[in-house]
């Protein structure tokens, strides 16, 4: 098997839920070894999570649990109980970086800091996650990235102008601020490397996430205008749009990008005259007159399933496609030819999937390379493995109820 | 973190943030803009809504830590003059259609031949390859094909998108991931390699994981605005506030089901229900309404106490609930209230960077992490069409004065 990029590369992850298991499941498909530390008592929030392997309820059967953790191990630890200690100390030893996403203060709480790793391992890498970070008046505030989205202004601009927000779906800033974890973790290992240098990280999900809100917030800083949700419609473009298709749900995405888009459209829809109506000459009388270039597009795609509808307008270079679910997804054929979904097998259900790795690396490239640990499974890994613990050393630790 | 190091940045709009990530943590990043300046530098807003391609906000927001110069790559001297600076670089990034650079004789096996310790990323819609690699794309198309699209919204209308273009960042975040891992193989291996980036399997990342529903068997997530649908039951997370609305998570279960009975314990606590309606089993509750042994109607019934509670507060008092108490409430913030957001100010976030050709300065997000060693510094604005060209051909790369002017005029440079 070829090398894989970060295969040297040891983490030690108390992260939970959605957030910070999705960051650490980016660097475990390119090779770090990361054991997971799970409490035996307080289960995961994401095992609870849909969706559910063969709709069925059960610790294991978390789609979303399964596809932030694959490729990790398992440990179950119970923190309160003062024998994990030692095995913690054993295993901070071990890392390269510790990870957590408790509310600030929880770490501390069990003299698991910043300052108390470093005496164990003084040139540790801590990364802290939590939603609003480790100071200020919301640190405490806990929840989950719908929250963050919510406090961060992406609600706001998301749905329709004559509606209440919609919001993005699901807890957006848990999709956006694992890439800046596991970019935080790269660097801070890289200065490592060279200065050998360990350090803190204290990252607020919500002040990552701001990032992919830039333009918004330029724009009330240089010109004082606060953005407001907009629906579908574009600055720049015209038509730009999701307009029905035949079938129950079924919507197509239509973007025009030039002028030379909008006559290839019009010549598609067989509507050569719409192109020569003044109302939507140029880009700015189609912005002027959207709502009644939008119905005479939607006149023409209500008539085509939308994978045809895409079908057709890409083989004449405008910019479309099916808006698409999960089964549509699954069986499009460019997720297919990029093995988007790997198969792996499991434990309780015999096999599951989960997302591959969302880059290619033409030399060393990533793998999902197991499903996500079942509650304890690597206990017996992790110890006589990982942290060369006796058959006698186990079990006491085993007895001690410390494992849960 | 990343001072040792040369990144050369010829994305389009699709990819402008993964270099200005590297920037941030220190490279020294060189943004390749044709002759005129990129075409991002086209896209709006605009300072005082004056188009010009110093001016804009697009530009501004993924350009910070780079310098710029100009050269025309299409041209036989352009060309060398892009692979002498490939000669010493570490990355290359590139988000134009697949096949478009190595049909200039630029592709990653062009660049690698004469230097294969190089990183080469590639940001594209749909990956290098595949039946759709050429397809036409927009942000809007990609967050239809990745999956996200269809969830959000309204189910009485269309899908819809966040206002503010998100397709491509997660790409472009995807691919800064990538190319740090390369970088770390490359310090054992010295070698280095291609990075291909898909934004269609990128935004699937933005489903919650629901993109696994038909591989799983399971059943599909489907949009509901301010509240996800699950069997009978669609779950209401939008609550109005005396000044606009609240997100709210009032969930049942065994995880989120405690904080809905703190919720509902206090609300009953101080006459916004009545006792047994504040002791219900509120953990049960969901499965209870599958079972049909509650009926639809009692949970509107909760939701109704629930509003009432929250539109006789305002967002701010109800997010010191948040913070007292531990119910699960985020005010839905303006622009506004994100700018003036008092814990972004204590932790001293905005950075106000300078502009000095316009005579003031504007208030940029600040770094994306807080490292205690070495924290991201924001050392450029982002720079004017060609700010840096003498910097680099004549400084770096040796170019005379008189050959460096002769380029211009001749539209190379």
């Amino acid at each position: 098997m070829a090398r894989l990029p970060l295969e040297d590369v040891k983490i030690l992850d108390f992260m939970w839920v959605m957030a910070g298991p999705a960051g650490t499941r980016m660097l475990a498909d390119y090779g770090a070894v990361i054991v997971r530390i799970e409490s035996p008592t307080r289960i995961d929030t994401a095992r609870t999570l849909s969706p559910y392997q063969n709709n069925q309820i059960g610790p294991d059967a978390s789609g979303l649990f399964s596809n932030c953790n694959a490729g990790k191990f398992g440990l179950t630890l119970d923190i309160g109980n003062p024998r994990s200690r030692e095995i913690i100390r054993d295993l901070v030893k071990w890392a390269d970086v510790v990870t957590e996403s408790f509310s600030p203060k929880a770490m501390r709480a069990w003299g698991l800091d910043y300052q108390a790793l470093r005496k164990i391992k003084p040139d540790i890498i801590m990364l802290s996650s939590c939603l609003m970070g480790q100071t200020g008046p919301l640190a405490s505030f806990a929840g989950f990235g719908n929250l963050a989205a919510a406090i961060s202004g992406f609600h706001n601009l998301t749905g329709w102008p004559d509606r209440a927000p919609a919001g993005p779906f699901g807890a957006y800033t848990d999709y956006v601020s694992p890439r800046f974890t596991a970019i935080a973790i790269l660097a801070a290992l890289e200065y490592r490397r060279r200065t050998g240098k360990g350090q803190y990280i204290d990252q607020s999900q919500a002040e990552a996430s701001l990032h992919f809100l830039t333009p918004a917030l330029l724009d009330y800083s240089a010109n004082g205008r606060a953005q407001i949700r907009a629906g579908n419609s574009d600055r720049e473009l015209a038509p730009h749009g999701i307009y029905p298709s035949r079938g129950e749900d079924q919507w197509v995405a239509i973007v025009c990008r030039t002028d030379d888009d909008f006559g290839a459209l019009c010549d598609l829809m067989k509507r050569p005259e719409v192109a020569r109506d003044p109302r939507f000459r140029t880009l700015s009388d189609r912005h002027k007159n959207a709502s009644a270039l939008d119905e005479i597009i939607a006149s023409w795609s209500r008539e085509l399933e939308p994978r045809e509808a895409e079908r057709l307008a890409q083989a004449r270079g405008i910019a479309a496609h099916a808006v698409q679910n999960s089964a549509e997804f699954y069986t499009d054929a460019q997720v297919g030819h990029r093995g988007h979904f790997v198969e792996l097998p499991h434990p309780v259900y015999g096999k599951t999937t989960v997302e591959g790795p969302r880059a290619k690396l033409s030399r060393t490239p990533g793998q999902a390379r197991r499903a996500a640990p079942t509650l304890g499974q690597d206990n017996q890994y992790v110890l006589e493995k990982i942290l060369g613990y006796s058959e006698q050393q186990i079990g006491d630790i085993a007895g001690s109820g410390v494992l849960g | 973190m990343l001072s040792p190091y040369r990144v050369l940045d010829l994305t389009n709009e699709r990819g402008l943030l993964c270099g200005q990530i590297l920037g941030d943590l220190g490279a020294d990043v060189i943004k390749v803009e044709p002759p005129g300046g990129s075409p991002a530098r086209k896209l709006g807003p605009f300072f005082q809504d004056q188009p010009d391609p110093n001016r804009s906000l697009y530009w501004w927001s993924y350009n910070r830590n780079k310098r710029s110069i100009t050269l025309e790559i299409s041209r036989r001297e352009g060309r060398e003059i892009l692979l002498r600076l490939a000669k010493d670089a570490h990355f290359l990034i590139e988000s134009d259609s697949p096949g478009q650079f190595a049909s200039l004789g630029l592709g990653y096996a062009d660049l690698a031949a004469i230097n294969p310790a190089l990183i080469g990323v590639s940001i594209t819609p749909f990956g290098q390859d595949g039946p759709k690699a050429s397809y036409a794309d927009s942000d809007l198309v990609i967050l239809a094909a990745g999956g996200p699209l269809v969830l959000t919204g309204d189910d009485d209308r269309a899908p819809v998108r966040v206002s503010v273009p998100q397709g491509y960042l997660h790409a472009a975040t995807d691919a800064a991931v990538a190319a740090l891992a390369a970088h770390h193989e490359r310090c054992f291996s010295g070698l280095g390699q291609h990075i291909d980036v898909s934004a269609q399997q990128s935004l699937a990342l933005a489903t919650q994981s629901g993109i696994l529903a038909a591989p799983l068997d399971a059943d599909q997530y489907r949009r509901a605005a301010g509240g996800v649908k699950s069997g009978a039951m669609t779950a209401q997370l939008l609550w109005p506030a005396k000044d606009g609305w609240i997100s709210c998570t009032f969930l049942f279960g065994t995880a989120l089901g405690v904080f809905t009975v703190k919720l509902m314990r206090y609300l009953a606590e101080h006459g916004w229900c009545d006792e047994a309606t504040g002791h219900k089993d509120w953990i049960g509750f969901g499965a209870a309404l599958a079972s049909g042994a509650e009926p639809m109607s009692e949970y509107h019934r909760a939701c109704g106490i629930l509003s009432s509670f929250t539109s006789s507060h305002t967002k701010a008092e109800l997010l010191r609930f948040a913070i007292e108490k531990g119910f699960l409430f985020a005010p839905v913030s303006t622009i506004a209230d994100v700018i003036e957001s008092p814990q972004l100010r204590a932790r001293d976030y905005f950075r106000e960077v300078e502009h000095p050709e316009l005579g003031r300065s504007f208030r940029y997000p600040g770094p994306f992490v807080k490292f205690s060693e070495s924290p991201i510094q924001y050392r450029r604005r982002p720079p004017l069409v060609g700010e840096h060209n003498r910097e680099v051909y004549v400084d770096q790369l040796g170019m005379s004065e008189p050959e460096m002017q002769e380029l211009q005029q001749r539209g190379i440079i």
